[in-house]
């Protein structure tokens, strides 16, 4: 009964931030005050002022976790009303995100190895570009630790979002379907999120790519760790 | 009303997540089960097997608050401060740089394929004009 009642609360406590900090953005729409930022370091303050164990908060925190697939498979929907759009663009959805996903992990590879980052760091972060669920999967048939490729993965979803749009400013990125891919395959869903603010094509694109990054990568990513061991 | 709608709807489609990672855990598929779930209903809709208004509210609502669903998961770096040592911050640095190299690498692909094709199709509409061949 007690735990039930925790776990409402810290559902709603949850949502509750989230809002406070979603009216906070709507207000000034400041890159770093996107709500996922804001939310997680208002929650780990809170948390560790009341001495609350990260386990203990996701005895709620998991009923919205458990909301990722069905949100995964939302992505469909967006699909379907493009779909007309997605197969006569085919070609450079393909190629963008395939030389996305390559780039990204050979300069992990790349970086790591000058840096000398131990294996099971370097499996960790390759499939950083990857949507979380599907990372997670990579991580552990790769042979990495799995709640360290979230945090990765929670990176790379940040920098897409508060650096993205400027960066791609600089490159004259400009059209909607290159944001649209470049969000997609580098920032998965929190990309995906944020393209929103760019129009349903932009959306739409971003999630074609970052369900075509999911699936190739979870292809690619063994491959280029079979690299990492020679 | 509209949110035991919103309610079902999001009923619909855990099934289809579910539905996915029983064929993903059947048949080892190295593909995840929430990405298999997403491509039946994909050919659900195409098919017309399954109508856009059973899930219509229900990704709305979902795909409006998707930010929200990755706090969770976002909160499990209370349990890595290692990251804020300086071996961590340069998995932060390289993180950052490889993602921004993805990013422009992905966007200035499609970008250039795209105007290539766009170029290609207005030749091809000009010359239609003028010669049947091919």
């Amino acid at each position: 009964m007690q735990q039930t009642l925790f776990a409402i609360t810290v559902i709603l406590g949850t949502i509750a931030v989230y809002v406070l900090m979603n009216r906070l953005y709507v207000r000034f729409t400041f890159p770093l005050l996107v709500p996922v930022l804001t939310t997680t370091i208002i929650l780990i303050i809170l948390l560790s002022i009341l001495h609350i164990p990260y386990s203990s908060y996701m005895v709620g925190g998991q009923w919205i976790h458990s909301l990722l697939g069905p949100a995964v498979v939302a992505l469909a929907y967006p699909l379907y009303k493009q779909r007309h759009i997605v197969v006569s663009y085919w070609f450079p959805i393909i190629c963008g995100v395939f030389v996305g996903l390559i780039t990204g992990m050979i300069s992990v590879l790349l970086f790591a190895r000058v840096l000398g980052i131990d294996q099971t760091l370097i499996l960790s972060m390759l499939p950083k570009s990857l949507t979380t669920p599907v990372a997670l999967q990579v991580s552990e048939v790769l042979g990495g630790i799995p709640p360290m490729t979230t945090i990765f993965v929670m990176i790379a979803g940040f920098t897409g979002v508060i650096i993205g749009p400027a960066f791609m400013k600089r490159l004259r990125i400009n059209s909607s379907l290159g944001k649209g891919i470049a969000f997609g395959s580098a920032s998965h869903a929190l990309g995906t999120a944020k393209s929103a603010e760019y129009g349903e094509f932009t959306l739409s694109m971003s999630s074609v790519s970052m369900t075509l990054s999911a699936i190739l990568g979870s292809i690619i990513g063994p491959i280029v760790a079979w690299l990492i061991t020679m | 009303m509209k949110i035991i709608t919103i309610i079902f709807q999001i009923a619909i489609l855990y099934a289809f997540s579910f539905i996915g990672n029983v064929l993903h855990d059947l048949f080892n598929l190295p593909i995840p089960g929430s990405i298999i779930g997403m491509l039946l209903l994909l050919v659900g809709l195409s098919l017309k097997i399954i109508p856009v208004r059973f899930i219509e509210a229900g990704v709305g609502f979902l795909l409006k608050y998707l930010s929200l669903l990755f706090i969770p998961a976002m909160l499990g770096i209370m349990n890595h401060p290692s990251l804020l040592s300086f071996k961590g911050s340069l998995l932060v640095v390289i993180t950052v740089i490889s993602t921004m190299i993805t990013m422009g690498a992905a966007g200035l692909m499609s970008q250039f394929l795209e105007k290539r094709e766009q170029l290609r199709k207005e030749k091809e509409k000009c010359s239609k004009h003028y010669s049947q061949s091919l």
